[in-house]
């Protein structure tokens, strides 16, 4: 997810401004286009079933700075959680190295998230 | 062209399916972790072992194989490592991984939109100073 959406980005920039920002092979001509199947995906099955409603649960501005934080580790790794998964799949060492990683930090995010709600 | 169509028809595919499943690969750790519930941990354990077997298969199809370990310096390794960990910790801190949140934002929750909005900020963010920040400090 994150590197289509860099692609998807960037390739933006580059045709709008005639920059030469970092782009995959894959979509040198055309970017990819999975976050806007995605997210085309999930209204449609949120609108069929009758589960889609405005709502804002957490605060958008933390969320913000999360979503920044992830793209620059994802980007850093060279995989979001999904791709990591997959490199693993492949079996590339490098990305199982990522994706142990990432399993680490969740148990560590999650044990920090059970501290605070205990305190 | 060609990625483009196949990525957009597999993705619409991936969050529809992603929508009625509420499938989410941080969640399935995290969700093991606090109450021991397995229902997205083996989402998470079923997307692994077929893309396991997936990837030889459709490499002895078409005749090309995954490629052999990287060459991995130390280095690499490092930002690999710490990549990974912080997609996982920023992950679990903002509920989820960015699939999910993709899914959460067509349903129309605001805080995900944001999240969105963070992530291509963070993108541009990444190339403008963090990228070039690394590639002066490595040897």
């Amino acid at each position: 997810m994150a590197c289509h959406a860099r692609d998807l980005l960037n390739w933006t920039i580059n045709r709008a401004a005639g920059t030469h920002l970092t782009v995959a092979p894959a979509s040198l001509v055309f970017p990819v286009l999975t976050v806007i199947g995605v997210l085309l995906g999930a209204l449609l099955a949120s609108t069929t079933s009758k589960e889609f409603r405005w709502s804002s649960p957490d605060n958008s501005l933390k969320t913000f700075i999360y979503g920044a934080l992830v793209m620059n580790s994802a980007l850093l790794a060279g995989g979001c959680s999904i791709r990591l998964l997959l490199r693993s799949a492949a079996g590339e060492l490098l990305g199982l190295m990522g994706f142990g990683g990432m399993v680490a930090g969740v148990i560590l995010g999650t044990f920090w998230l059970r501290w605070r709600a205990t305190q | 062209m060609t990625a483009a169509i196949a990525t957009l028809v597999i993705g619409v595919v991936l969050g529809y399916l992603g929508q009625r499943s509420r499938m989410c690969f941080v969640g399935g750790i995290r969700d093991f972790i606090l109450v021991r519930d397995t229902y997205l941990l083996r989402g998470l354990i079923a997307f692994g072992l077929t893309a396991w077997l997936a990837f030889p298969l459709f490499g002895l199809l078409s005749g090309s194989r995954p490629g052999p370990f990287a060459s991995s310096d130390a280095i690499t390794v490092l930002l690999t490592v710490i990549g990974g960990f912080g997609v996982g910790y920023f992950s679990t801190l903002a509920n989820g991984c960015p699939f999910r949140q993709h899914v959460l934002a067509a349903q129309g929750v605001r805080s995900s939109i944001a999240y969105l909005a963070g992530f291509l900020a963070g993108a541009v963010i990444f190339h403008s100073v963090i990228e070039r920040l690394v590639l002066r400090f490595l040897p």
